[in-house]
């Protein structure tokens, strides 16, 4: 058993600046982590949720990242920070030592030099001189608490958005950290994922672990937390119980959203009906009429073995590469709202691919429009089809927003009403000059959504929009989708939100085995 | 048998220096033919041979132009030009040059396509190699496909937004211009995240690592690598003992 005496990790954060801000990004928080407990921060976007995290870890250190006035005190050894060139220096590996720390984009956490998941968990244990002996019994003890049991042979760069994040998660505590900070864990997660790493967390926390969870939505692993901090704007506004926070009533104020009356603080909403908002009657019970905007008939594909993996060309017979979709049928009609749920690295992603032509089927069609996209350019499907990716880095390439959203259109006064439209929407209007990395991730998100918005597509494609966005983020995807199928969009929604999914959705089908189900 | 990623590198190295201190012209060609006959069996061909083709064809121009043009022993003349003459000699010295340039450069390909990197990585690990140098060796070799990857995913969020890019290597090579910028400053901004990541996670430790890969030594293969280190040695000393050898 740890030392219970002494918190694992104190902070007291008096002011904290990046370089070449003026304003600090951090101020007036304190932290006191005792070992055993779970410390919840919630804060809604661009509260510093993340950068307290990753301060804490390591990742930001005080002199090298940024400027920090106050102290981190860990194991008993207090580093008074200044803002001075006197001030002390981190030694990361000592530091990353005690404590673990999954970061919001989880696939930064990894070394992209190991060829398995196996030896991506082993990465830390390897670097410590673990011996093989151990390092087996952990990998085996840490692949099965989170899962990833399956996959341990799997390349980490093929491997779903939430697989990925347990991959990260795993890595974070293979070292039997004091300390482990999560920065929305739960993000991506499927059902099963997400009470997995409930009861992960909570095994870890009894059994002496100081845990911290960074997120921006009270769910029910919250409940169960020692200690509360509501951030906003930088600075600490309400601490106390879970409970408290809740009274205090400042969290929907501050974005933040709570699990049991809804992401949105409020009661459940009610999907889009015939006669809302112009929103045509849809679902399983009645089918519309007329041409589908999207149609998929019996879509099948599998992925090429891993290059890296071949020994040769020709697949050795009995050894075909499974199915990802195995006879994939949907129609959905303008005005629209379909959300696909199912478990991690189920195909979710591969199906959208496939909607605007990135992805080609191995056999069926795919028709937007009642026309057959064999064989056309993704750029020409692009018109009609807009595809939000999973991961909004994967989807941001230019220099500003405003150019990011601009990328594609024709150009004229019509394109410049167009973009400044979907920033507006997004909540982005006043960070059109800024550079999409410098956005903190639901900014990215909201922005990756506005270049599809400004398109208007007729078929919107979104994969996993909700995913690390606060309450204000929520509620400007919500507009967006309601307002697109309103103006007769085929919306089709992959997610694991299944609150949202059922608030908005017209119906929900489920993928799993490579087929769709109704649910 | 599966060869230990060292056994590979030994044949790949001694084949090249044995070919080279030979100079000898059907020596040379047999290695080479081998070489690409043995990509087909690994199955690396369709990579291998256009990164081949890169390196020598220009190579290959160049010794025929220096040689063939200017070969001073040369006698027989097929064709003058001022004071450049291509000679029979000439062509001969150039074409077996270039053969033999060939041999060892296929040899050397064959082993870096058809080599497994983490396997490679884990057997300098387990001989005292330092993490750091593993590190960049793996970036190194996976360096083109890694970035090939960045590549086609700015290209399909470019595509996404209505880019056309018609198939094949040509068109997206003239569209490259476009993902340039943006795969230089993800790249930058990349880079600076995965030093945080490897810090983080006792990358920096001076310690002494292990390596959670096992990769097989059978003390036959040992012995192989010792021959062929012999080999290689022998054929630098005779190259050395007799020098117009082949020539």
């Amino acid at each position: 058993m740890r030392d219970t005496s002494a918190p694992a990790l104190a902070a007291h954060i008096r002011r904290f600046t990046y370089h070449g801000d003026a304003a600090p990004v951090l101020g007036g928080i304190s932290l006191s982590l005792a070992p055993g407990t779970l410390t919840a921060v919630l804060g809604g976007s661009g509260s510093g949720k993340s950068t307290l995290g990753r301060l804490l870890a390591g990742w930001l250190r005080p002199g090298r990242g940024g400027v920090m006035d106050g102290f981190l005190e860990l194991a008993g050894t207090r580093l008074e920070f200044r803002g001075t060139p006197g001030d002390p220096q981190i030694d990361p590996t000592a530091w990353c030592r005690r404590i673990g720390f999954v970061p919001q984009d989880a696939a930064a956490s990894l070394s992209t030099v190991r060829a398995t998941v196996a030896e991506e968990l082993a990465f830390g244990l390897e670097n410590l001189g673990t011996g093989r002996a151990d390092m087996l019994e952990a990998v085996r003890r840490v692949a099965s608490l989170t899962g990833l049991d399956q996959l341990l042979d799997r390349d980490p760069a093929r491997i779903s958005g939430g697989e990925l994040r347990r991959l990260a998660i795993g890595c974070a505590m293979i070292n039997g950290p004091a300390v482990l900070v999560l920065d929305e864990p739960f993000a991506s997660l499927d059902a099963d994922g997400s009470a997995a790493l409930t009861a992960l967390v909570r095994s870890l926390v009894a059994d002496g672990t100081a845990v911290v969870v960074l997120t921006q939505e009270v769910d029910a692993l919250l409940h169960d937390a020692d200690h509360c901090i509501l951030l906003s704007n930088g600075a600490s506004v309400v601490e106390g119980t879970a409970a408290q926070l809740a009274a205090s009533g400042e969290l929907a104020a501050a974005g933040v959203m709570g699990a049991c009356t809804g992401r949105d603080g409020s009661a459940p909403r009610q999907p889009a009906r015939a006669g809302q908002a112009g929103i045509p009657e849809a679902g399983i019970a009645s089918v519309p009429a007329g041409l589908p905007a999207l149609e998929l008939r019996d879509v099948r594909f599998a992925y090429e073995r891993p290059p890296a993996r071949r020994r040769s060309r020709r697949p050795a017979a009995g050894a075909a590469n499974p199915a990802v979709l195995d006879g994939v049928c949907l129609a959905i009609h303008p005005g629209e709202i379909v959300a696909v749920t199912g478990p991690n690295g189920a195909g979710k992603s591969t199906l959208l691919r496939h909607l605007n032509g990135l992805l080609q089927p191995l056999a069926g069609s795919v028709r937007i429009n009642g026309q057959d996209i064999a064989g056309l350019l993704p750029g020409r499907v692009a018109a009609d089809v807009g595809l939000l990716f999973q991961n909004p880095r994967d989807q941001l390439f230019e220099r500003t927003a405003e150019r990011e959203v601009g990328f594609g259109l024709a150009g004229g006064r019509a394109a410049t009403a167009s973009v400044r439209r979907a920033l507006a929407a997004v909540g982005l209007a006043e960070a059109a000059g800024t550079h999409p990395a410098e956005l903190p991730a639901s900014r990215q998100r909201l922005l990756a959504l506005a270049t599809v918005l400004a398109r208007q597509p007729r078929v919107m494609a979104l994969d996993e929009p909700t995913v690390g966005l606060d309450r204000h983020g929520l509620a400007m995807l919500d507009t967006a989708v309601r307002q697109a199928a309103a103006a007769g969009a085929a919306v089709v929604l992959v997610t694991h939100d299944l609150a949202y999914a059922r608030s908005v959705a017209h119906r929900m089908v489920r993928l799993d085995a490579g087929r769709l189900h109704r649910i | 048998m599966r060869l230990h990623p060292l056994t590979s590198l030994a044949a790949a190295g001694s084949t090249a220096v044995i070919t080279t201190a030979a100079a000898c012209f059907p020596l040379s060609v047999a290695v080479g033919a081998g070489a690409v006959g043995l990509s087909f069996v690994a199955g690396v061909a369709h990579r291998m041979l256009p990164a081949a083709a890169a390196v020598l064809v220009p190579l290959g121009l160049s010794l025929l132009v220096l040689h063939g043009l200017f070969f001073p022993e040369g006698g027989t003349v097929l064709a003058q030009w001022g004071p450049a003459r291509v000679t029979s000699e000439g062509l001969q010295f150039a074409v077996e040059r270039v053969a033999q340039l060939s041999a060892a450069v296929l040899a050397l390909m064959l082993f870096s396509f058809s080599v497994s990197v983490p396997d490679l990585v884990a057997a300098l690990s387990s001989r005292g190699v330092t993490g750091r140098f593993g590190f960049v060796l793996a970036s190194t070799l996976t360096l083109v496909p890694a970035i090939s990857v960045r590549v086609q995913r700015i290209r399909q969020a470019q595509e996404s937004r209505g880019l056309l890019i018609r198939r094949g290597w040509a068109h997206r090579v003239i569209a490259f211009r476009l993902q340039a910028v943006p795969l230089v400053l993800s790249l930058v901004d990349e880079a600076g995240t995965r030093a945080q990541a490897l810090e983080a996670r006792g990358f920096s430790s001076r310690g002494p690592r292990t390596s959670y890969r096992e990769v097989p030594d059978p003390p036959f293969q040992r012995g192989v690598r010792l021959v062929l280190l012999l080999a290689a040695v022998a054929a630098i000393a005779a190259r050395l003992g007799f020098p117009t050898a082949g020539a």
